[in-house]
């Protein structure tokens, strides 16, 4: 495969807060990833992480709207080119989700499932309080 | 990007009962933006016909999120105050997998087919 297919050039996507973006948004990570490489296992989990972290932010950074501004970027790093990182910007609340989740979750109890797949799924995954909302950093070595 | 009005297909087809067991398919990826419509057509289906068991074939269901996993743990745990059971079959691997990070995976009935949730 020509090297050039291995370090797409970085993206970055700005879609608003519905609940409709969701899909074509994973669906753009994904695409991004297989072009960068990752296996099948990986670009699913990448999906995965990636919807979870989005429905987040409409869900508690913007409480539901609609209209609120969500900046996804996708980037190829690392000098084996091997590391694609991922940033989830919003403009919402401020609360950083990880604060919320107890140290043992019920399986039966809602909520947390999201972030609980971004800790296993991704090899850093920290969010960087921002002035005017939340920024999500994310990491996955192929 | 996405157009909220798109028309959106049925989540829930082939809906049949024998005798107090309900079976049905559900078709499709289920995420934050349809789990709220699946989870209204099930507690429907849940409150019309009060099963001993409810059969979900997710062998069409490629992909879920937690949203979507959110509205299963409701029906399992709405079946088992009327003393009725879930039984979750055909899973894709993306789908069992996501079950196991859950730790659901012991706690759902995970058959099969529905020739195995029958039988059981």
């Amino acid at each position: 495969m020509p090297k050039t297919l291995l370090k797409p050039d970085p993206i970055r996507l700005r879609i608003e807060s519905d609940t409709a973006n969701l899909k074509p948004a994973r669906q753009t990570i994904e695409d991004y990833a297989l072009n960068a490489g990752y296996s099948r296992e990986d670009v699913d989990e990448l999906g995965l992480v990636v919807n979870e972290a989005i429905a987040n932010v409409i869900r508690h950074a913007y409480a539901g709207a609609t209209d609120r501004p969500i900046e996804v970027t996708a980037s190829i790093e690392g000098d084996q080119s091997d590391e694609l990182h991922v940033g989830i910007r919003d403009w919402g609340s401020g609360v950083d989700p990880s604060c919320l989740i107890p140290k043992e979750k019920d399986p039966l109890v809602p909520g947390g499932l999201g972030l609980i797949c971004m800790e296993k799924m991704m090899d850093e995954c920290h969010f960087v309080s921002q002035p005017d909302g939340m920024l999500l950093k994310m990491m996955k070595r192929k | 990007m996405a157009d909220r009005n798109a028309p959106q297909p049925d989540l829930l087809t082939n809906l049949r009962t024998e005798g107090d067991v309900v079976l049905a398919t559900v078709r499709g990826e289920i995420d934050l933006h349809n789990s709220p419509r699946m989870r209204t057509t099930l507690l429907d289906v849940v409150a019309r016909t009060s099963p001993k068991k409810l059969v979900l074939n997710l062998g069409l269901v490629p992909y879920m999120d937690s949203s979507a996993i959110a509205v299963l743990v409701e029906m399992l745990q709405k079946l088992r105050k009327i003393g009725g059971k879930l039984y979750l079959t055909d899973l894709q691997p993306r789908v069992k997998g996501l079950l196991e990070i859950a730790r659901l995976d012991s706690i759902f009935v995970i058959a099969k087919d529905e020739a195995d949730a029958l039988a059981r």
